[in-house]
């Protein structure tokens, strides 16, 4: 693929945690369309990669470049990267203190800029999108685990980012909510959203990655089609980490 | 004065805002408390007026003589505690900054002011301002006071801040805020719900502690009580009147700031 159609470019990135290597020497493209996949075990290093990414966690060594700005050099404006680059957490991260319009609105108006008709237009458009047209005015400690996560996916959406970044994005839910939130995400993708995934859903995997990657102590271990990690992954740690999770 | 249980340096970031000075707040659950609240507010209202009724002289006359004393505590009191709050706010911010020159400032203000006697600062304050600027003597009573609490309300402050979860500041700068937009709209108004009843206690700490500026020629509740009783001579039975004065006054205000923080709690 063309150079200028990579939206995220990792370069021999490392990080430590005192003597804890979370990040070895890890390097990887992510094109302009592409629906990445991260699986491993925890503390395989997965979650601080896509950390990293917008720069939540400092790397040690190496370079990230978004969307052409390297984020960790000094003079980029780490703020305006970070208005394209959209984040969903494992743990909802909703404001508790504002109505679900509100958590919508907010970064809009301040970041953005926007007029609150024009905000409020976008925040609605994106809640009928994911279903929670209904709960508007309600305040997230009224709505379930699976609402909650929907509300923060709209929420980062309305940013209108180039790249969104989920981390572990179902794995605090009830299984029975899983669903609802893999389904905003596949229809994410298939609208052509940029994404980095980090899951254990292989369902979701199979079903939008346009490539997977196995990371274990840090490390990229194997990368490949869906089909490839359920047809034959070559290492056998992957082999054994995909017999758990399957 | 304040602050047993909010601990400097290492806290893990779970800090429980627990500030053990002034009446313990009467809650429900807390039975015993609850009684002796109620026979120290009611008992304390009672004596007044039975000493009011049938000994009017001098208690009476007490009474009628020290009620500009009150509105001086309570102006100098709100003043202080407001003032104490902006302080506050800057230092509880200064003490989670990044920055160490920042960070470092706020922290050895915070050690300072710990480490010296309330009345001694008072003295100190005063003066100094006095030896530099003219203005009035309740303002600088006001400063003096503010300057203190202000120490102990940047711990309450940054106790709060630090209640709230990591992700709430992470999803918020996620979304392009800026650390200040972040702390103003997501971080703050959620940390008031935390910070509000210790600042009430903070409050009733600080009503009591202002009776010490009745040293520096501000006429409050304790110097109208002086002023009476070194004219009669009747030390005891006014010093009696104002005691139970700032009982009644303090209990009612400990009773307000419970109510109120069992409708935060209520509040989810």
């Amino acid at each position: 693929m063309a150079e200028d159609s990579i939206m995220v470019r990792i370069k021999n990135v490392s990080k430590y945690y005192g003597n804890l290597k979370a990040l070895d020497n890890v390097s990887l493209d992510v094109h302009e369309g592409e629906k990445l996949v991260i699986i491993g075990p925890s503390g395989s290093g997965k979650s601080t990669l896509l950390r990293s990414v917008n720069k939540l966690e400092q790397i040690d060594a190496g370079s990230i470049i978004v969307d052409g700005y390297d984020i960790n050099d000094k003079s980029t404006n780490i703020n305006k990267v970070r208005e394209e680059v959209g984040m969903v957490f494992q743990s909802f991260n909703v404001f508790p203190h504002r109505t679900v319009l509100d958590n919508l609105i907010l970064a809009q108006r301040v970041v953005r800029k926007r007029k609150k008709e024009e905000a409020e237009k976008v925040a609605m458009e994106l809640l009928k999108k994911v279903g929670i047209l209904e709960k508007t005015d309600v305040y997230p400690s009224k709505l379930s685990g699976g609402q909650q996560q929907r509300v923060a996916i709209a929420r980062s959406l309305a940013m209108q980012p180039k790249l969104m970044l989920f981390d572990e994005p179902t794995s605090a839910l009830d299984p029975e909510m899983i669903g609802e939130v893999l389904d905003v995400m596949v229809r994410l993708a298939k609208e052509g959203m940029t994404m980095i995934v980090v899951t254990h859903e292989m369902g979701f995997a199979r079903e939008v990655a346009d490539r997977v990657i196995f990371m274990d102590e840090g490390k990229i271990l194997e990368q490949g089609s869906p089909e490839h990690f359920f047809i034959n992954p070559e290492h056998e740690r992957t082999k054994q980490f995909l017999k758990q999770i399957l | 004065m304040a602050l047993k249980s909010i601990k400097t340096g290492d806290d893990s970031g779970h800090s429980v805002i627990d500030i053990g000075d002034g009446p313990a707040i009467p809650v429900k659950s807390d039975r015993g408390l609850f009684t002796a609240w109620r026979i120290a507010f009611f008992g304390a209202i009672t004596c007044l007026i039975y000493l009011a009724v049938f000994k009017p002289y001098p208690y009476l006359d007490i009474l009628k003589f020290i009620p500009d004393g009150i509105l001086i505590t309570f102006e100098v009191t709100v003043q202080s505690i407001l003032l104490s709050l902006v302080i506050g706010l800057i230092v509880g911010l200064g003490r989670i900054s990044g920055n160490r020159f920042i960070n470092g400032a706020a922290s050895l203000y915070v050690e300072i002011i710990r480490g010296i006697p309330l009345l001694v600062q008072l003295f100190y304050i005063y003066y100094a301002l006095a030896n530099f600027v003219n203005i009035p003597d309740m303002l600088s009573a006001v400063i003096a006071m503010s300057v203190c609490y202000g120490a102990y309300m940047g711990e309450v402050i940054r106790a709060g801040i630090q209640a709230i979860p990591k992700g709430q500041m992470e999803a918020a700068r996620s979304l392009g805020m800026s650390y200040s937009q972040a702390m103003i709209h997501v971080i703050l108004p959620q940390a008031v719900k935390t910070i509000l009843p210790p600042v009430g206690n903070e409050f009733v700490a600080l009503l009591k502690d202002s009776s010490l500026v009745s040293i520096l020629a501000v006429s409050d509740l304790l110097r109208r009580g002086r002023e009476y009783s070194s004219e009669t001579f009747m030390y005891f039975e006014t010093y009696t009147v104002v005691a139970l004065v700032y009982l009644v006054i303090t209990l009612f205000f400990s009773k307000l700031i419970g109510l109120m923080e069992e409708r935060v709690n209520t509040d989810g």
